[in-house]
């Protein structure tokens, strides 16, 4: 069976791009993505056709731990074959979602960041770390200012659709929490791995993401990385089970900014 | 004379090695799978193939083995799921998988119902007609998006027959 290789950006061994369709381009920097401004046409589109990418980079990921750590407890398999189901499920629903707003697959750049970091750490607990905990974590986060943003907006299907992703990722985000604190509680080593992912992830998030002035793919100059920083989603993030402490570093990271719930 | 309490365990946790290696086999393949229309479809086969796994997993504890217990099949028969997991390119794994592997293995769930006491092994029948009833979804699934992304059709049937001539328990069975 091929395996999927690594390529180098920065010093930085990262997992080559999985499999896409040829109408996709892939891009491997934040700034050869096109994002908008909100007020042009083709924002809302581009949103949808992002989420869908990532739901597919998601349920790659998912799919590649479970082959990859045979030796994981039954139970956190289990897991991960129900979060390819999530994931894929909402890929159909996205890409409904996208077709109904008139854009189609492969309209847009599309990023496979999250799959080239997670899927380049040598451990379980880091690649739990890395993209359940942090980047499933952070999308808990957008979509739950995107959602009644849209909404208000005047697109409640959108929104409907973004609110019900958002319900699955909690639990994504939640299992894994569990699971990094039963296997630290197995064998403190494992801190150090998770340490490891998230220094590694800081890395190359400083590699790969656009500067403050920089013009993205659709000409538009993006704010400074602190200043994209999405408001805390405190009440999600509590049922994804982060400690009220962990809450407080995050909210001091989003210079503490949180959503306010309906 | 149907079978008895170890060789039923025996033939549950071989066919919960086999539905843990379908969950494996079929993950193996998403990232390597342009097409995001079969992606989506394997993504939902891989979580029916862990519940299966788990469901047969759970009943193996009923007969007197471990939980999750699993058996290895025969030799011969794990070289024929490697070549399976091996497959290359789209049409070919889903023939492979949905014409050749899947009903050969939905073969021998029906030939293992023939072979028990209906009541007796009822709580396993259970979990093998709602097995069965999965499989003929994801056969349908998989020959509806061949028809949507226009791929080749049927080429399982080699595979199909080379199987039967397999034993599936291994000799320690």
């Amino acid at each position: 069976m091929k395996t999927i290789g690594t390529f180098e950006v920065d010093g930085l061994t990262l997992r080559e791009p999985p499999a896409r369709d040829a109408c996709f381009k892939v891009v491997t920097r934040d700034a050869e993505m096109q994002e908008f401004a909100p007020d042009d046409p083709r924002a809302l589109r581009e949103t949808v056709h992002r989420h869908m990418s990532n739901e597919i980079t998601s349920l790659d990921i998912a799919a590649q731990c479970i082959l990859e750590f045979p030796d994981a407890p039954w139970e956190l398999r289990l897991e991960l074959a129900r979060q390819c189901w999530d994931e894929s499920r909402h890929v159909q629903v996205l890409h409904r979602r996208l077709t109904e707003l008139g854009g189609h697959k492969g309209e847009f750049p599309i990023s496979t960041f999250e799959w080239s970091i997670t899927c380049a750490l040598d451990s379980l607990a880091g690649r739990l770390a890395t993209q359940n905990r942090t980047f499933e974590a952070g999308a808990m986060d957008v979509v739950g200012q995107l959602a009644p943003a849209v909404e208000a907006a005047g697109d409640p299907e959108t929104a409907a659709v973004l609110q019900g992703i958002l319900a699955d990722e909690v639990h994504h985000v939640r299992f894994a929490n569990r699971w990094i604190k039963s296997f630290v509680e197995q064998d403190r080593r494992v801190l150090l791995k998770v340490a490891g992912a998230v220094r590694f992830l800081d890395r190359a998030n400083a590699a790969l993401q656009s500067r403050k002035g920089e013009a993205n793919a659709a000409g538009r100059a993006m704010d400074a990385p602190e200043a994209r920083v999405p408001a805390v989603n405190v009440e999600d993030r509590r049922l994804a089970e982060f400690s009220d402490d962990e809450i407080a570093v995050i909210l001091k990271q989003a210079g503490f900014r949180s959503l306010v719930q309906p | 004379m149907s079978l008895g309490v170890p060789e039923r365990a025996r033939h549950v946790g071989t066919f919960r090695f086999l539905s843990v290696r379908l969950m494996e086999t079929v993950a193996a393949w998403t990232p390597t799978t342009p097409e995001m229309e079969v992606k989506v479809m394997f993504g939902r086969h891989i979580w029916d193939f862990a519940q299966h796994a788990d469901a047969l997993g759970r009943r193996t504890f009923e007969l007197r083995q471990r939980a999750q217990q699993s058996f290895p099949p025969s030799d011969a028969y794990t070289a024929l799921l490697d070549e399976v997991l091996a497959v290359e390119g789209t049409a070919a794994r889903l023939a492979a998988l949905y014409d050749g592997l899947l009903p050969a293995v939905r073969r021998r769930y029906e030939e293992y119902a023939a072979a028990v006491d209906a009541v007796v092994d009822q709580p396993t029948l259970v979990i093998v007609e709602r097995i069965l009833a999965d499989l003929g979804r994801q056969r349908a699934e998989a020959d509806r998006v061949r028809r949507e992304l226009g791929l080749a059709t049927p080429g399982g049937e080699p595979l199909l027959a080379r199987e039967r001539a397999l034993p599936l328990l291994s000799a320690a069975s």
